[in-house]
């Protein structure tokens, strides 16, 4: 029984996180049906659960939460600001309730009853004008809209690398919709050009999107398409099987769409539609709850410790699979060569799968962020918006779990240090809205999270001044902004006139560094005075195998990480020999190129035609002379340990085929070195 | 050259010393530190850093640092022979033990040794290098300096053990 309710405590959490999250969609929104809805199922599952499991103050608490969902789904009482703060304060409550020790504490018991009577209360307030004329109403202005979408694209869209049909495709995720393509402008067969696009579609929409929306999809191809769309009805035609029969048999008869037949059809379509929606609703309210697709939870949980053997044992697949090739290569067998083929991309799909499990978007961490600005800029009384790029960014779920309190410390910096009150940014003349963005990208081998505010900025001249006063610096220090702004890292180091409730004792940046640090990341932070400030937090991709370019200089091999490599050349040595200025046109630009035989001390011979690798990040393109590239390469990362710790181009070593060591260069660091020069 | 391993029991009672050649220099580590010697082989090395960092090699799969102990000492590099081997070494590192491998030029003996057998390193010579140096053991005319490898793999810095070899030579020459 233990282990059910543990397993059970795990289901949980993640309902309440579920739970959260929706709310705060709904904040957004207070009309979106689909996220009121999601908020009642979980709420149903999580009273479910509770009661199985003897969670019997859950089970009562959340049948009251769940009584208030399902009057607001049911348009018995409106969402306002009022009701989502005390949902969110009671999903708070819901996740202390799940610490079973806090249920013996009489203090807490008593909070619980006092909490409860609030949320009981509520759920027994119904709104009592409830007529028909209202649901009525409701249901002529309800989001549905149904448009005819006439699309015809230019006999050259193909060209421009576009396809029609993910157009259709956007246009079908909006909503339900039908598409049906009409082959009128098709030329004489002896006419026509084989990469010429000449059908155009008649789609039919029913989509709760605004109709911008829709518009949006064509906005790269409206030049040279012909587009009209066209409102044929405001309510949901699409599930009306009468209307859906109508529109096959139409155009199964003639292979043609005739708008004003399909009119005069919606007009008696459109009064049958809304008595019979009124009957249902009155009829069977209850029953029209699951229509969402309830199946798309589908998901087994498995040790993470199982995950991590399998990660091992996949590692040395790939590395026993690179000695099979190499000997396949060595061997005049073709068989041997077509089987290390087949390995090599069986063993490559496999590391991918493997490696993916263990990932997880950073969104997971998001919603926590979103409601810590929420409630503390309230706190605070200033006004903030909290956005966000790139969540689908996925990290290792170890590092985003470490990643939380570094990241929420930041957001809090922000808000209470960063961000001014509304007063202050008025007569600055900024936005009286402040705004908080979150974003995170790939590049290379590293994740990046930049945190920045349009607020005050950091105070270069405090800092240097706070310095002084602590002894860390003298008067006739130079020092680069950076190096000032990189004092705020240090334990014991704050700006902040006051000290706060939220933050200002100093504690704080030298623990998220740490932390940071501790997950073999880098953190580094700039500041422009009333602009703002930027923490980037850059961190590795735990993924232990990397895709990789392996190039060779003299007889070491390194490999380049794909991911950053831009392209390819070829030179002569003269071209290097003769160029003092360490700039060279290639391609279609010049690069700046770094020779790396001189920054890795290998000054030996050097064959007559060497190779140039175009690595880029961030739009830097910056090119590395090897000696030759050798190819790809699934390289398995080893750490070079702490006795090369201070060593920082290479990020660590793989084992190849042959059993000898090749060594993962860093393009960022190259990068950056090549632009120091 | 096989590789031999060593069986560690009881790692704090063990009194045999690994002793091996650097240069003309004959030092010696506590065997429970030893964990392989390994023959040369082809050295990975990692661009800008120390010279005495020689580089990496593969050992079953992962990845080896290789210290050069005669650079490290300040010894005279001579050239690598059939003799020249790799020792690898379990040290205590900021807390944690890492694995080292040691480029030495060639692995002597297992020394069986007794506390008394061991004389104090002199006292002369640097501030630091009594720190590396655990002690001396006298083996017909020369002397074996047993190292105190933990600190050794400590500190970035070289260290200088000619001077010490040097006081110990005339130190013979006077007796």
């Amino acid at each position: 029984m233990e282990q059910f309710k543990k397993k059970y405590v795990e289901e949980a959490v993640d309902l309440i996180a579920d739970l959260e999250k929706s709310l705060l969609e709904l904040e957004r929104d207070f009309e979106n049906k689909n996220v009121i809805e999601k908020i009642f199922r979980v709420m149903h599952s999580l009273k479910g659960g509770s009661a199985m499991f003897g969670f019997d103050l859950i089970d009562n608490f959340t049948h009251h939460l769940e009584s208030i969902y399902d009057n607001v789904r049911t348009d018995k009482i409106k969402i306002d600001d009022e009701l989502l703060n005390i949902t969110l304060d009671a999903v708070d409550h819901l996740k202390s309730l799940l610490n079973e020790e806090n249920t013996i504490n009489p203090n807490f018991i008593h909070t619980h009853e006092q909490k409860l009577e609030i949320v009981k209360q509520i759920s027994n307030k119904v709104l009592t004008k409830n007529t028909v004329q209202n649901v009525q109403q409701k249901i002529i202005n309800s989001n549905y809209r149904t448009y005819h979408i006439y699309f015809k694209p230019d006999v050259n869209i193909f060209k421009n690398g576009t396809n029609p049909l993910f157009i259709i495709d956007d246009i079908s995720l909006l909503g339900f919709s039908k598409a049906f393509p009409n082959y009128s402008g098709l030329p004489e067969f002896s006419e026509i050009d084989v990469e010429g696009c000449y059908i155009a579609w008649d789609v039919f929409l029913s989509t709760s999107e605004p109709f911008d929306l829709i518009k949006d999809i064509f906005i790269f191809v409206d030049s040279e398409c012909e587009i009209k769309i066209e409102e044929l009805a405001s309510f949901n035609l699409m599930n009306d099987d009468n209307f859906c029969s109508f529109l096959t048999q139409m155009y199964n008869d003639g292979y043609k769409i005739d708008i004003g037949l399909i009119k005069s059809n919606i007009k008696i379509i459109e009064n049958d539609f809304i008595n019979k929606e009124i009957s249902v609703l009155d009829n069977n309210r209850n029953e029209n709850v699951f229509i969402n697709r309830e199946a798309t939870i589908s998901s087994i949980r498995v040790a993470s410790e199982k995950l991590d053997d399998l990660i091992d044992w996949v590692s040395e697949l790939v590395t026993i699979q690179a000695r099979l090739s190499l000997y396949a290569e060595h061997n005049a067998d073709s068989e041997i060569g077509s089987i290390a083929e087949e390995v090599e991309k069986i063993s490559r799909r496999l590391r991918d799968n493997v490696f993916s499990i263990r990932l997880i978007p950073i969104e997971n961490m998001v919603t926590r962020f979103q409601r810590l600005v929420r409630e503390l800029s309230h706190e605070l009384k200033k006004e903030i918006v909290f956005e966000t790029e790139g969540t689908e960014t996925e990290l290792d779920k170890n590092i985003i779990e470490s990643l939380n309190d570094p990241i929420m410390h930041i957001i809090r910096n922000c808000i209470d240090h960063g961000i001014e009150d509304s007063e202050t940014r008025i007569s600055k003349g900024k936005k009286v809205v402040g705004k908080i963005k979150l974003k995170a990208f790939y590049s290379g081998t590293s994740v990046y999270i930049q945190i920045s505010d349009d607020g005050k900025g950091i105070d270069i001249s405090k800092v240097k001044k706070m310095a002084l006063e602590k002894q860390l610096i003298t008067d006739d220090s130079i020092l680069s902004e950076k190096e000032i702004l990189d004092f705020v890292f240090l334990p014991g180091f704050s700006t902040a006139q006051e000290v706060t409730k939220v933050s200002g004792r100093g504690v704080g940046m030298d623990v998220v560094k740490r932390k940071i640090t501790d997950l073999r990341g880098e953190v580094d932070i700039t500041s422009e005075i009333n602009k703002g400030t930027v923490v980037t937090v850059k961190l590795p991709l735990t993924l232990s195998i990397i895709d990789g370019l392996l190039v060779k200089i003299e007889h070491s091999h390194f490999v380049i990480p794909l991911a950053s490599v831009d392209k390819c050349f070829e030179f002569k040595h003269e071209v290097f020999a003769k160029n003092k200025t360490n700039i060279i046109y290639a391609g279609s630009e010049h690069i700046s190129y770094t020779y790396l035989r001189d920054m890795f001390d290998m000054q030996d011979i050097t064959p007559e035609i060497e190779s140039l690798v175009v690595i880029e990040f961030n739009d830097t393109k910056v090119g590395m002379v090897v000696d030759s590239i050798v190819g790809q390469y699934q390289a398995v990362l080893k750490p070079l340990g702490a006795m090369y710790k201070k060593q920082d181009i290479v990020s660590g070593a793989t084992i190849l085929g042959d059993g000898t060591v090749a060594l993962v260069v860093d393009p960022i660091k190259i990068i950056n070195k090549v632009i120091d020069n | 050259m096989e590789e031999i391993k060593m069986s560690v029991n009881k790692t704090n009672e063990i009194k045999s010393y690994l002793s091996f050649r650097l240069s003309e220099e004959i030092f010696a580590a506590n065997v429970y530190k030893v964990l392989n010697i390994l023959e040369m082989r082809t050295i990975t090395k990692i661009p800008q850093a120390p010279d005495y960092m020689k580089g990496v090699i593969n050992l079953r799969g992962n990845v080896l640092p290789v210290v050069d102990l005669r650079i490290k000492f300040g010894l005279p590099i001579t050239e690598i022979t059939v003799d020249t081997c790799i020792i690898v070494l379990n040290i205590n590192l900021d807390g944690g033990s890492i694995m080292v491998g040691a480029l030495v030029d060639a692995v002597k003996e297992v020394l069986e040794l007794n506390d008394e057998d061991i004389e104090p390193a002199p006292s002369i010579g640097t501030k630091y290098n009594a720190n590396f140096i655990q002690g001396m053991y006298r083996v017909n005319e020369n002397f074996v300096m047993i190292l105190n490898i933990d600190h050794v793999f400590n500190t970035d810095e070289l260290i200088n053990v000619n001077e010490t070899a040097d006081k110990l030579n005339t130190e013979e020459i006077k007796e």
